[in-house]
Protein backbone atom coordinates (compact mmCIF):
# COMPACT_ATOMS: atom_id res chain seq x y z
CA UNK A 1 0.00 0.00 0.00
CA UNK A 2 1.20 3.50 -0.85
CA UNK A 3 -0.19 6.14 1.49
CA UNK A 4 -0.11 9.77 0.39
CA UNK A 5 -1.05 12.80 2.50
CA UNK A 6 -3.03 15.60 0.81
CA UNK A 7 -4.27 17.44 3.89
CA UNK A 8 -2.94 17.07 7.45
CA UNK A 9 -4.63 19.95 9.33
CA UNK A 10 -7.56 19.95 11.72
CA UNK A 11 -10.51 22.34 12.05
CA UNK A 12 -9.96 24.83 9.22
CA UNK A 13 -7.42 25.28 6.40
CA UNK A 14 -4.36 27.40 7.20
CA UNK A 15 -3.05 29.28 4.18
CA UNK A 16 0.23 31.16 4.65
CA UNK A 17 3.96 30.78 4.10
CA UNK A 18 4.49 29.67 7.72
CA UNK A 19 2.41 26.54 6.99
CA UNK A 20 3.90 25.59 3.61
CA UNK A 21 6.15 22.71 4.69
CA UNK A 22 3.55 20.56 6.46
CA UNK A 23 0.70 22.12 4.50
CA UNK A 24 -2.48 23.98 5.43
CA UNK A 25 -5.17 21.76 3.90
CA UNK A 26 -7.64 19.85 6.06
CA UNK A 27 -7.74 16.06 6.35
CA UNK A 28 -7.34 13.85 3.30
CA UNK A 29 -5.18 10.75 2.77
CA UNK A 30 -5.10 8.47 -0.26
CA UNK A 31 -4.18 4.80 -0.33
CA UNK A 32 -3.26 2.90 -3.47
CA UNK A 33 -2.62 -0.84 -3.51
CA UNK A 34 -0.29 -2.65 -5.91
CA UNK A 35 -3.35 -3.93 -7.77
CA UNK A 36 -4.49 -0.35 -8.27
CA UNK A 37 -7.29 -0.10 -5.73
CA UNK A 38 -7.82 3.59 -5.01
CA UNK A 39 -9.04 4.49 -1.54
CA UNK A 40 -9.50 7.98 -0.08
CA UNK A 41 -9.73 8.69 3.64
CA UNK A 42 -11.75 11.84 4.41
CA UNK A 43 -12.58 14.77 2.18
CA UNK A 44 -11.11 17.89 3.79
CA UNK A 45 -9.70 20.53 1.42
CA UNK A 46 -6.73 18.24 0.72
CA UNK A 47 -9.04 16.27 -1.57
CA UNK A 48 -9.10 19.23 -4.01
CA UNK A 49 -5.35 18.79 -4.53
CA UNK A 50 -5.77 15.02 -4.87
CA UNK A 51 -8.57 15.72 -7.38
CA UNK A 52 -6.29 17.80 -9.58
CA UNK A 53 -3.71 15.01 -9.40
CA UNK A 54 -6.26 12.30 -10.30
CA UNK A 55 -7.58 14.32 -13.24
CA UNK A 56 -4.27 13.59 -14.98
CA UNK A 57 -5.04 9.85 -14.79
CA UNK A 58 -8.03 7.71 -15.83
CA UNK A 59 -10.30 9.96 -13.72
CA UNK A 60 -9.72 12.75 -16.25
CA UNK A 61 -11.55 10.82 -18.95
CA UNK A 62 -14.27 9.21 -16.89
CA UNK A 63 -12.70 5.80 -16.35
CA UNK A 64 -11.73 6.16 -12.70
CA UNK A 65 -13.01 4.23 -9.73
CA UNK A 66 -12.38 5.01 -6.05
CA UNK A 67 -13.78 4.44 -2.59
CA UNK A 68 -14.08 7.31 -0.12
CA UNK A 69 -14.19 6.51 3.60
CA UNK A 70 -15.48 9.27 5.88
CA UNK A 71 -14.59 9.15 9.58
CA UNK A 72 -17.26 11.70 10.58
CA UNK A 73 -19.06 14.73 9.21
CA UNK A 74 -17.22 17.65 10.82
CA UNK A 75 -16.43 20.27 8.15
CA UNK A 76 -12.69 19.65 8.10
CA UNK A 77 -13.41 16.08 6.95
CA UNK A 78 -15.99 16.78 4.24
CA UNK A 79 -15.58 20.39 3.08
CA UNK A 80 -13.47 19.54 0.03
CA UNK A 81 -15.95 17.09 -1.44
CA UNK A 82 -17.97 19.51 -3.64
CA UNK A 83 -14.67 20.71 -5.15
CA UNK A 84 -13.21 17.26 -5.90
CA UNK A 85 -12.91 17.57 -9.69
CA UNK A 86 -13.35 13.85 -10.62
CA UNK A 87 -16.95 13.83 -9.28
CA UNK A 88 -17.98 16.06 -12.18
CA UNK A 89 -16.75 13.67 -14.88
CA UNK A 90 -19.44 11.26 -16.17
CA UNK A 91 -18.14 7.70 -16.17
CA UNK A 92 -16.15 7.95 -12.94
CA UNK A 93 -17.50 5.75 -10.16
CA UNK A 94 -17.30 6.46 -6.44
CA UNK A 95 -18.44 4.49 -3.43
CA UNK A 96 -18.69 6.59 -0.28
CA UNK A 97 -18.75 4.93 3.13
CA UNK A 98 -19.89 7.20 5.96
CA UNK A 99 -19.75 6.63 9.68
CA UNK A 100 -23.51 6.83 10.17
CA UNK A 101 -25.74 3.84 10.72
CA UNK A 102 -27.71 4.14 7.50
CA UNK A 103 -26.87 5.16 3.93
CA UNK A 104 -29.71 7.72 4.08
CA UNK A 105 -27.99 9.49 6.97
CA UNK A 106 -24.68 9.60 5.11
CA UNK A 107 -26.40 10.89 1.99
CA UNK A 108 -28.32 13.46 4.07
CA UNK A 109 -25.06 14.79 5.49
CA UNK A 110 -23.51 15.20 2.04
CA UNK A 111 -26.71 16.74 0.63
CA UNK A 112 -26.84 19.14 3.60
CA UNK A 113 -23.42 20.42 2.63
CA UNK A 114 -24.71 21.03 -0.90
CA UNK A 115 -27.96 22.69 0.15
CA UNK A 116 -28.56 25.56 -2.31
CA UNK A 117 -28.37 28.13 0.48
CA UNK A 118 -24.73 27.16 0.94
CA UNK A 119 -23.47 25.74 -2.32
CA UNK A 120 -23.90 26.32 -6.04
CA UNK A 121 -23.10 22.63 -6.48
CA UNK A 122 -26.45 21.16 -5.58
CA UNK A 123 -27.22 17.50 -4.91
CA UNK A 124 -25.25 14.30 -5.45
CA UNK A 125 -27.53 13.65 -8.42
CA UNK A 126 -26.10 16.54 -10.43
CA UNK A 127 -22.44 15.71 -10.08
CA UNK A 128 -21.81 13.68 -13.23
CA UNK A 129 -19.98 10.73 -11.73
CA UNK A 130 -21.87 7.69 -10.49
CA UNK A 131 -21.98 7.83 -6.70
CA UNK A 132 -23.05 5.09 -4.33
CA UNK A 133 -23.45 5.97 -0.67
CA UNK A 134 -23.13 3.28 2.00
CA UNK A 135 -23.00 3.14 5.78
CA UNK A 136 -20.50 1.23 7.92
CA UNK A 137 -21.27 -0.82 11.01
CA UNK A 138 -19.08 -0.66 14.07
CA UNK A 139 -16.62 -3.55 14.10
CA UNK A 140 -17.98 -5.20 10.96
CA UNK A 141 -15.23 -5.92 8.42
CA UNK A 142 -15.96 -5.26 4.76
CA UNK A 143 -14.01 -5.75 1.57
CA UNK A 144 -13.01 -3.14 -1.00
CA UNK A 145 -11.26 -5.05 -3.79
CA UNK A 146 -8.06 -6.37 -2.21
CA UNK A 147 -8.45 -4.40 1.05
CA UNK A 148 -10.16 -5.58 4.21
CA UNK A 149 -11.59 -2.65 6.15
CA UNK A 150 -12.86 -2.43 9.73
CA UNK A 151 -14.23 0.69 11.41
CA UNK A 152 -14.54 1.41 15.14
CA UNK A 153 -15.94 4.39 17.02
CA UNK A 154 -13.70 6.77 18.96
CA UNK A 155 -15.09 9.43 21.29
CA UNK A 156 -14.56 12.92 19.87
CA UNK A 157 -15.81 15.65 22.20
CA UNK A 158 -19.58 15.40 22.34
CA UNK A 159 -19.45 13.49 19.10
CA UNK A 160 -17.87 10.33 17.71
CA UNK A 161 -15.45 9.66 14.88
CA UNK A 162 -14.67 6.38 13.20
CA UNK A 163 -11.16 4.97 13.09
CA UNK A 164 -10.51 2.64 10.13
CA UNK A 165 -8.12 -0.29 9.81
CA UNK A 166 -7.06 -1.33 6.31
CA UNK A 167 -5.51 -4.77 5.92
CA UNK A 168 -3.82 -6.35 2.97
CA UNK A 169 -1.29 -9.19 2.79
CA UNK A 170 -0.22 -8.81 6.41
CA UNK A 171 0.05 -5.01 6.26
CA UNK A 172 -2.20 -3.11 8.63
CA UNK A 173 -2.74 0.61 8.31
CA UNK A 174 -4.91 2.40 10.85
CA UNK A 175 -6.36 5.88 10.31
CA UNK A 176 -7.59 7.56 13.51
CA UNK A 177 -7.64 11.29 12.80
CA UNK A 178 -9.93 12.46 15.63
CA UNK A 179 -9.78 10.76 19.01
CA UNK A 180 -10.48 12.23 22.45
CA UNK A 181 -10.12 9.20 24.71
CA UNK A 182 -12.19 9.00 27.87
CA UNK A 183 -9.82 9.01 30.87
CA UNK A 184 -6.95 9.03 28.36
CA UNK A 185 -7.61 5.37 27.51
CA UNK A 186 -8.88 3.88 24.24
CA UNK A 187 -11.68 1.31 24.50
CA UNK A 188 -10.67 -2.39 24.31
CA UNK A 189 -12.25 -2.49 20.83
CA UNK A 190 -10.12 0.41 19.64
CA UNK A 191 -6.99 -1.11 21.19
CA UNK A 192 -7.72 -4.30 19.31
CA UNK A 193 -8.18 -2.30 16.08
CA UNK A 194 -4.83 -0.52 16.50
CA UNK A 195 -2.93 -3.55 17.79
CA UNK A 196 0.17 -4.47 15.80
CA UNK A 197 -0.50 -1.90 13.07
CA UNK A 198 2.32 -1.39 10.57
CA UNK A 199 1.28 2.26 10.46
CA UNK A 200 -0.95 4.17 12.87
CA UNK A 201 -2.01 7.58 11.52
CA UNK A 202 -3.17 9.27 14.71
CA UNK A 203 -4.73 12.50 15.92
CA UNK A 204 -1.89 14.73 17.18
CA UNK A 205 -3.82 17.99 17.33
CA UNK A 206 -2.23 19.42 20.46
CA UNK A 207 0.71 19.68 22.80
CA UNK A 208 -0.32 18.35 26.25
CA UNK A 209 -0.46 21.97 27.51
CA UNK A 210 -2.78 23.21 24.75
CA UNK A 211 -4.94 20.11 25.08
CA UNK A 212 -5.50 20.84 28.77
CA UNK A 213 -7.13 24.16 27.88
CA UNK A 214 -9.30 22.56 25.17
CA UNK A 215 -10.39 19.25 26.66
CA UNK A 216 -13.97 19.58 25.43
CA UNK A 217 -12.85 19.52 21.80
CA UNK A 218 -12.10 15.81 22.01
CA UNK A 219 -8.65 15.62 20.45
CA UNK A 220 -5.46 13.80 21.35
CA UNK A 221 -2.17 15.34 22.36
CA UNK A 222 1.19 14.05 21.14
CA UNK A 223 1.54 12.37 24.55
CA UNK A 224 -1.75 10.47 24.04
CA UNK A 225 -0.66 9.37 20.58
CA UNK A 226 2.73 8.16 21.87
CA UNK A 227 1.13 6.28 24.78
CA UNK A 228 -1.47 4.59 22.57
CA UNK A 229 1.10 3.68 19.91
CA UNK A 230 3.27 1.94 22.51
CA UNK A 231 0.31 0.31 24.25
CA UNK A 232 -0.88 -1.18 20.95
CA UNK A 233 2.64 -2.11 19.81
CA UNK A 234 2.45 -0.42 16.43
CA UNK A 235 5.51 -0.34 14.20
CA UNK A 236 5.19 3.22 13.03
CA UNK A 237 3.29 6.27 14.34
CA UNK A 238 2.29 9.04 11.96
CA UNK A 239 1.37 12.39 13.54
CA UNK A 240 -1.72 13.91 11.92
CA UNK A 241 -4.46 16.60 12.21
CA UNK A 242 -2.32 19.44 13.59
CA UNK A 243 -4.03 22.44 15.16
CA UNK A 244 -4.64 25.14 12.54
CA UNK A 245 -2.44 27.65 14.38
CA UNK A 246 0.72 25.50 14.65
CA UNK A 247 3.34 26.80 12.23
CA UNK A 248 5.86 24.52 10.52
CA UNK A 249 8.45 25.35 13.18
CA UNK A 250 5.97 24.43 15.90
CA UNK A 251 5.18 21.11 14.22
CA UNK A 252 8.95 20.42 14.16
CA UNK A 253 8.95 20.89 17.93
CA UNK A 254 5.79 18.78 18.23
CA UNK A 255 7.61 15.95 16.47
CA UNK A 256 10.72 16.22 18.65
CA UNK A 257 8.58 16.19 21.78
CA UNK A 258 6.47 13.27 20.50
CA UNK A 259 9.72 11.32 19.99
CA UNK A 260 10.62 11.99 23.63
CA UNK A 261 7.18 10.83 24.80
CA UNK A 262 7.56 7.66 22.70
CA UNK A 263 11.04 6.94 24.08
CA UNK A 264 9.68 7.04 27.62
CA UNK A 265 6.99 4.43 26.91
CA UNK A 266 7.73 0.69 27.34
CA UNK A 267 8.68 -0.58 23.88
CA UNK A 268 8.37 2.95 22.48
CA UNK A 269 11.99 3.35 21.41
CA UNK A 270 11.59 0.96 18.48
CA UNK A 271 8.51 2.74 17.10
CA UNK A 272 9.23 4.91 14.06
CA UNK A 273 7.81 8.40 14.15
CA UNK A 274 6.72 10.35 11.08
CA UNK A 275 5.10 13.78 10.96
CA UNK A 276 2.52 13.77 8.16
CA UNK A 277 3.10 16.46 5.57
CA UNK A 278 1.25 17.34 2.38
CA UNK A 279 2.74 15.47 -0.59
CA UNK A 280 4.49 12.84 1.57
CA UNK A 281 4.09 9.20 0.47
CA UNK A 282 4.91 6.26 2.73
CA UNK A 283 4.60 2.54 2.03
CA UNK A 284 3.16 -0.24 4.16
CA UNK B 1 -11.86 55.39 5.33
CA UNK B 2 -9.44 52.50 5.05
CA UNK B 3 -10.12 49.02 3.75
CA UNK B 4 -8.13 45.87 4.36
CA UNK B 5 -8.31 42.50 2.62
CA UNK B 6 -8.27 39.42 4.88
CA UNK B 7 -9.44 36.84 2.33
CA UNK B 8 -9.51 37.27 -1.45
CA UNK B 9 -10.16 33.74 -2.72
CA UNK B 10 -13.36 32.25 -4.12
CA UNK B 11 -14.91 28.76 -3.74
CA UNK B 12 -12.58 27.27 -1.12
CA UNK B 13 -9.37 28.10 0.75
CA UNK B 14 -6.15 27.18 -1.04
CA UNK B 15 -3.09 26.88 1.19
CA UNK B 16 0.31 26.28 -0.42
CA UNK B 17 3.39 27.89 -1.99
CA UNK B 18 1.50 28.93 -5.11
CA UNK B 19 -0.82 31.30 -3.23
CA UNK B 20 1.44 32.78 -0.54
CA UNK B 21 1.57 36.26 -2.04
CA UNK B 22 -2.09 36.97 -2.84
CA UNK B 23 -3.30 34.65 -0.09
CA UNK B 24 -5.38 31.49 0.09
CA UNK B 25 -8.19 32.51 2.47
CA UNK B 26 -11.77 32.93 1.28
CA UNK B 27 -13.63 36.25 1.08
CA UNK B 28 -13.35 38.77 3.91
CA UNK B 29 -12.85 42.55 3.70
CA UNK B 30 -12.58 44.97 6.62
CA UNK B 31 -13.82 48.52 6.24
CA UNK B 32 -12.46 51.06 8.76
CA UNK B 33 -14.14 54.48 8.82
CA UNK B 34 -12.56 57.23 10.89
CA UNK B 35 -15.19 56.98 13.65
CA UNK B 36 -13.91 53.50 14.57
CA UNK B 37 -17.00 51.53 13.52
CA UNK B 38 -16.01 47.89 12.99
CA UNK B 39 -17.49 46.81 9.67
CA UNK B 40 -16.68 43.57 7.89
CA UNK B 41 -17.91 42.34 4.53
CA UNK B 42 -18.21 38.56 4.26
CA UNK B 43 -16.93 35.89 6.59
CA UNK B 44 -14.81 33.47 4.60
CA UNK B 45 -11.80 31.91 6.30
CA UNK B 46 -10.01 35.28 6.22
CA UNK B 47 -12.18 36.44 9.15
CA UNK B 48 -10.28 34.13 11.51
CA UNK B 49 -7.15 36.30 11.50
CA UNK B 50 -9.20 39.49 11.63
CA UNK B 51 -11.01 38.13 14.68
CA UNK B 52 -7.71 37.48 16.39
CA UNK B 53 -6.66 41.09 15.74
CA UNK B 54 -9.99 42.45 17.00
CA UNK B 55 -9.46 40.51 20.23
CA UNK B 56 -6.61 42.91 21.09
CA UNK B 57 -9.20 45.72 21.31
CA UNK B 58 -12.69 46.08 22.86
CA UNK B 59 -13.75 42.63 21.54
CA UNK B 60 -11.18 41.03 23.85
CA UNK B 61 -12.86 42.71 26.84
CA UNK B 62 -16.41 41.89 25.82
CA UNK B 63 -17.09 45.49 24.84
CA UNK B 64 -16.92 45.09 21.06
CA UNK B 65 -19.60 45.89 18.50
CA UNK B 66 -19.06 44.27 15.11
CA UNK B 67 -21.15 44.79 11.99
CA UNK B 68 -20.88 41.93 9.53
CA UNK B 69 -22.37 42.42 6.06
CA UNK B 70 -22.85 39.14 4.20
CA UNK B 71 -23.16 39.11 0.41
CA UNK B 72 -24.72 35.63 0.37
CA UNK B 73 -24.49 32.41 2.33
CA UNK B 74 -22.38 30.23 0.03
CA UNK B 75 -19.67 28.52 2.12
CA UNK B 76 -16.76 30.64 0.94
CA UNK B 77 -18.53 33.72 2.34
CA UNK B 78 -19.56 32.36 5.76
CA UNK B 79 -17.28 29.42 6.62
CA UNK B 80 -15.05 31.52 8.88
CA UNK B 81 -17.87 32.50 11.28
CA UNK B 82 -17.38 29.61 13.73
CA UNK B 83 -13.70 30.61 13.98
CA UNK B 84 -14.37 34.32 14.64
CA UNK B 85 -13.00 34.71 18.18
CA UNK B 86 -15.16 37.73 19.27
CA UNK B 87 -18.22 35.44 19.08
CA UNK B 88 -17.01 33.55 22.13
CA UNK B 89 -16.67 36.57 24.44
CA UNK B 90 -19.69 37.54 26.53
CA UNK B 91 -20.69 41.16 26.10
CA UNK B 92 -19.68 41.50 22.46
CA UNK B 93 -22.45 42.39 20.05
CA UNK B 94 -22.23 40.90 16.57
CA UNK B 95 -24.73 42.32 14.08
CA UNK B 96 -25.08 40.15 10.99
CA UNK B 97 -26.76 41.62 7.89
CA UNK B 98 -27.71 39.45 4.91
CA UNK B 99 -30.31 39.28 2.20
CA UNK B 100 -33.63 37.89 3.32
CA UNK B 101 -34.14 34.19 2.61
CA UNK B 102 -37.07 31.82 2.48
CA UNK B 103 -36.20 30.90 6.07
CA UNK B 104 -34.98 33.07 8.94
CA UNK B 105 -31.35 34.18 8.77
CA UNK B 106 -30.73 32.79 12.25
CA UNK B 107 -31.81 29.35 11.06
CA UNK B 108 -29.49 29.45 8.06
CA UNK B 109 -26.45 30.74 9.93
CA UNK B 110 -27.01 28.38 12.86
CA UNK B 111 -27.30 25.32 10.66
CA UNK B 112 -23.62 25.72 9.74
CA UNK B 113 -22.67 24.78 13.28
CA UNK B 114 -25.25 22.14 14.00
CA UNK B 115 -24.65 18.47 14.55
CA UNK B 116 -23.04 16.66 12.78
CA UNK B 117 -21.03 19.41 11.07
CA UNK B 118 -19.48 21.41 13.91
CA UNK B 119 -19.02 20.86 17.64
CA UNK B 120 -19.96 24.36 18.89
CA UNK B 121 -23.44 25.69 18.12
CA UNK B 122 -23.76 29.29 16.93
CA UNK B 123 -27.02 29.45 18.87
CA UNK B 124 -25.03 28.99 22.09
CA UNK B 125 -22.11 31.39 21.63
CA UNK B 126 -21.43 33.89 24.42
CA UNK B 127 -21.70 37.05 22.32
CA UNK B 128 -25.05 38.63 21.55
CA UNK B 129 -25.74 37.89 17.86
CA UNK B 130 -28.40 39.88 16.00
CA UNK B 131 -29.63 39.31 12.47
CA UNK B 132 -30.97 41.90 10.04
CA UNK B 133 -32.60 40.72 6.82
CA UNK B 134 -31.94 43.05 3.88
CA UNK B 135 -33.50 43.48 0.49
CA UNK B 136 -32.02 45.12 -2.61
CA UNK B 137 -32.59 48.86 -2.67
CA UNK B 138 -32.36 49.12 1.10
CA UNK B 139 -30.46 52.11 2.53
CA UNK B 140 -29.23 52.26 6.10
CA UNK B 141 -26.44 53.64 8.27
CA UNK B 142 -23.86 51.77 10.33
CA UNK B 143 -22.05 54.32 12.48
CA UNK B 144 -20.75 56.95 10.07
CA UNK B 145 -21.07 54.60 7.09
CA UNK B 146 -23.99 54.90 4.69
CA UNK B 147 -24.85 51.52 3.19
CA UNK B 148 -26.85 50.79 0.04
CA UNK B 149 -27.72 47.33 -1.35
CA UNK B 150 -28.23 46.03 -4.86
CA UNK B 151 -29.19 42.58 -6.07
CA UNK B 152 -26.47 40.61 -7.86
CA UNK B 153 -26.91 37.89 -10.47
CA UNK B 154 -25.86 34.74 -8.62
CA UNK B 155 -27.41 31.35 -7.83
CA UNK B 156 -29.81 31.75 -4.88
CA UNK B 157 -29.25 35.53 -5.05
CA UNK B 158 -26.44 37.59 -3.56
CA UNK B 159 -26.38 41.30 -2.75
CA UNK B 160 -23.72 43.90 -3.39
CA UNK B 161 -22.99 46.80 -1.07
CA UNK B 162 -22.06 50.44 -1.52
CA UNK B 163 -20.42 52.09 1.46
CA UNK B 164 -19.93 55.86 1.74
CA UNK B 165 -17.92 57.37 4.60
CA UNK B 166 -15.43 60.16 5.24
CA UNK B 167 -15.91 61.52 1.72
CA UNK B 168 -14.88 58.21 0.07
CA UNK B 169 -16.82 55.29 -1.36
CA UNK B 170 -16.40 51.57 -1.89
CA UNK B 171 -18.62 49.09 -3.73
CA UNK B 172 -18.45 45.35 -3.03
CA UNK B 173 -19.79 43.27 -5.91
CA UNK B 174 -19.33 39.58 -5.15
CA UNK B 175 -20.51 37.14 -6.29
CA UNK B 176 -22.10 37.93 -9.60
CA UNK B 177 -22.41 36.69 -13.15
CA UNK B 178 -22.73 39.18 -15.98
CA UNK B 179 -26.21 40.45 -16.72
CA UNK B 180 -26.99 39.23 -20.21
CA UNK B 181 -27.26 35.47 -20.69
CA UNK B 182 -28.66 33.81 -17.56
CA UNK B 183 -30.96 35.15 -14.87
CA UNK B 184 -30.14 33.55 -11.53
CA UNK B 185 -32.82 33.22 -8.89
CA UNK B 186 -33.95 30.43 -6.64
CA UNK B 187 -34.01 27.89 -9.42
CA UNK B 188 -30.98 25.65 -9.62
CA UNK B 189 -29.17 25.64 -12.98
CA UNK B 190 -27.72 22.14 -13.14
CA UNK B 191 -25.86 22.28 -16.43
CA UNK B 192 -24.41 24.73 -18.92
CA UNK B 193 -27.29 26.35 -20.80
CA UNK B 194 -27.15 27.26 -24.49
CA UNK B 195 -25.79 30.80 -24.39
CA UNK B 196 -27.14 31.60 -27.86
CA UNK B 197 -30.71 30.60 -27.04
CA UNK B 198 -32.94 33.66 -26.73
CA UNK B 199 -33.89 34.65 -23.18
CA UNK B 200 -37.56 35.20 -22.24
CA UNK B 201 -38.43 38.90 -22.38
CA UNK B 202 -39.18 39.08 -18.64
CA UNK B 203 -35.75 37.60 -17.83
CA UNK B 204 -34.18 40.25 -20.05
CA UNK B 205 -36.10 42.98 -18.30
CA UNK B 206 -35.16 41.68 -14.87
CA UNK B 207 -31.49 41.38 -15.80
CA UNK B 208 -31.57 44.97 -17.07
CA UNK B 209 -32.97 46.10 -13.72
CA UNK B 210 -30.35 44.11 -11.80
CA UNK B 211 -27.59 45.59 -13.92
CA UNK B 212 -28.89 49.11 -13.37
CA UNK B 213 -28.81 48.47 -9.64
CA UNK B 214 -25.20 47.29 -9.77
CA UNK B 215 -24.16 50.24 -11.94
CA UNK B 216 -25.96 52.39 -9.37
CA UNK B 217 -23.97 51.19 -6.37
CA UNK B 218 -20.71 51.43 -8.34
CA UNK B 219 -21.47 54.88 -9.78
CA UNK B 220 -18.69 57.39 -9.29
CA UNK B 221 -17.13 55.27 -6.54
CA UNK B 222 -13.47 55.39 -5.57
CA UNK B 223 -13.08 51.63 -5.38
CA UNK B 224 -15.08 48.70 -6.74
CA UNK B 225 -14.24 45.23 -5.39
CA UNK B 226 -15.59 42.87 -8.06
CA UNK B 227 -15.96 39.11 -8.55
CA UNK B 228 -13.48 38.37 -11.34
CA UNK B 229 -13.04 34.67 -10.64
CA UNK B 230 -13.21 33.59 -14.26
CA UNK B 231 -11.05 34.17 -17.26
CA UNK B 232 -13.31 34.69 -20.29
CA UNK B 233 -12.92 31.13 -21.61
CA UNK B 234 -13.75 29.76 -18.15
CA UNK B 235 -16.87 31.91 -18.05
CA UNK B 236 -17.97 30.58 -21.42
CA UNK B 237 -17.45 26.99 -20.19
CA UNK B 238 -19.26 27.52 -16.87
CA UNK B 239 -21.63 30.47 -17.21
CA UNK B 240 -24.07 28.76 -14.84
CA UNK B 241 -21.68 29.04 -11.87
CA UNK B 242 -22.52 32.72 -11.46
CA UNK B 243 -19.15 34.48 -11.73
CA UNK B 244 -17.62 37.19 -13.94
CA UNK B 245 -14.32 37.89 -15.68
CA UNK B 246 -12.17 41.05 -15.53
CA UNK B 247 -13.60 42.03 -18.95
CA UNK B 248 -17.12 41.98 -17.53
CA UNK B 249 -16.00 44.06 -14.55
CA UNK B 250 -14.21 46.64 -16.70
CA UNK B 251 -17.25 47.11 -18.91
CA UNK B 252 -19.34 47.85 -15.85
CA UNK B 253 -16.64 50.14 -14.38
CA UNK B 254 -16.77 52.28 -17.47
CA UNK B 255 -20.53 52.60 -17.45
CA UNK B 256 -20.48 53.41 -13.73
CA UNK B 257 -17.59 55.87 -14.16
CA UNK B 258 -15.88 54.31 -11.14
CA UNK B 259 -12.20 55.02 -10.54
CA UNK B 260 -10.44 51.89 -9.29
CA UNK B 261 -11.24 48.21 -9.82
CA UNK B 262 -9.99 45.55 -7.39
CA UNK B 263 -9.92 42.10 -8.98
CA UNK B 264 -11.35 39.86 -6.25
CA UNK B 265 -12.58 36.33 -5.50
CA UNK B 266 -9.59 34.81 -7.29
CA UNK B 267 -10.16 31.30 -8.59
CA UNK B 268 -8.67 28.56 -6.40
CA UNK B 269 -6.92 27.33 -9.55
CA UNK B 270 -5.04 30.62 -9.92
CA UNK B 271 -1.41 30.82 -8.70
CA UNK B 272 0.18 34.12 -7.69
CA UNK B 273 1.82 34.32 -11.10
CA UNK B 274 -1.55 33.74 -12.78
CA UNK B 275 -3.07 36.62 -10.79
CA UNK B 276 -0.13 38.81 -11.87
CA UNK B 277 -0.91 37.94 -15.48
CA UNK B 278 -4.64 38.68 -15.05
CA UNK B 279 -3.78 42.02 -13.46
CA UNK B 280 -1.43 43.02 -16.29
CA UNK B 281 -3.97 41.97 -18.91
CA UNK B 282 -6.75 43.94 -17.24
CA UNK B 283 -4.57 47.03 -16.94
CA UNK B 284 -3.81 46.99 -20.66
CA UNK B 285 -7.44 47.50 -21.61
CA UNK B 286 -8.63 49.45 -18.56
CA UNK B 287 -9.54 53.12 -18.56
CA UNK B 288 -9.42 53.16 -14.77
CA UNK B 289 -6.92 52.14 -12.08
CA UNK B 290 -6.81 48.35 -11.54
CA UNK B 291 -5.43 46.47 -8.54
CA UNK B 292 -5.59 42.81 -7.53
CA UNK B 293 -6.93 42.18 -4.04
CA UNK B 294 -4.21 40.74 -1.83
CA UNK B 295 -4.48 39.29 1.66
CA UNK B 296 -3.13 41.74 4.22
CA UNK B 297 -3.10 44.74 1.86
CA UNK B 298 -4.54 47.96 3.29
CA UNK B 299 -5.79 50.92 1.26
CA UNK B 300 -6.68 54.49 2.14
CA UNK B 301 -9.75 55.73 0.25
CA UNK B 302 -9.43 59.48 0.07
CA UNK B 303 -9.08 61.35 -3.21
CA UNK B 304 -8.39 58.02 -4.87
CA UNK B 305 -7.09 54.69 -3.67
CA UNK B 306 -3.64 54.43 -2.13
CA UNK B 307 -1.97 51.41 -0.57
CA UNK B 308 -0.70 52.14 2.93
CA UNK B 309 1.29 49.02 3.84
Amino acid sequence: MDITFWGVRGSIPSPGAEFNRYGGNTSCVSVRTKRGTQLILDAGTGITVLGRHLMRSEFGHGAGQATLLLTHAHWDHIQGFPFFAPIFIPGNRFTIYGSSESPAMVEGILEGQMDPHFSPVHSLRNLGAEIQVLATQDGVTFQVDDLQITGRINPHGGYAARAYRLEQEGSRVVYAPDAGYINDTPTPEIQELYHGASILIHDCTYTPEDQEARRARGHSSIADAARVAALCQVRSLVMFHYDQDYTDDQVDVLQARCREFLDREPGGKTIDLVAAAEGLTISA
Amino acid sequence: MRIRFWGVRGSYPVPGHATNRYGGNTACVEVCPEDGTVLIIDAGTGIRKLGRELMTGPCGRGEGVVHLLISHTHWDHIQGIPFFAPLYVKGNRINIYARQRDVQLKTIFSSQTEDPYFPVSLAEVAADVNYTALIEGEVFAVGSVDVRCARLNHPFIAIGYRLDADGGSVAYVADTAPFDRILFGHQFVAGRPDLDAPLPAEDHAQLRTIRQGVVGICHDSDLVIYDTMFRMQEYLARPHWGHSSPEHALELMQEAQARCLALFHHSPDRSDTDVDVDLQTARQSARCQVIAAQEGAMFEIRDGVRRTN
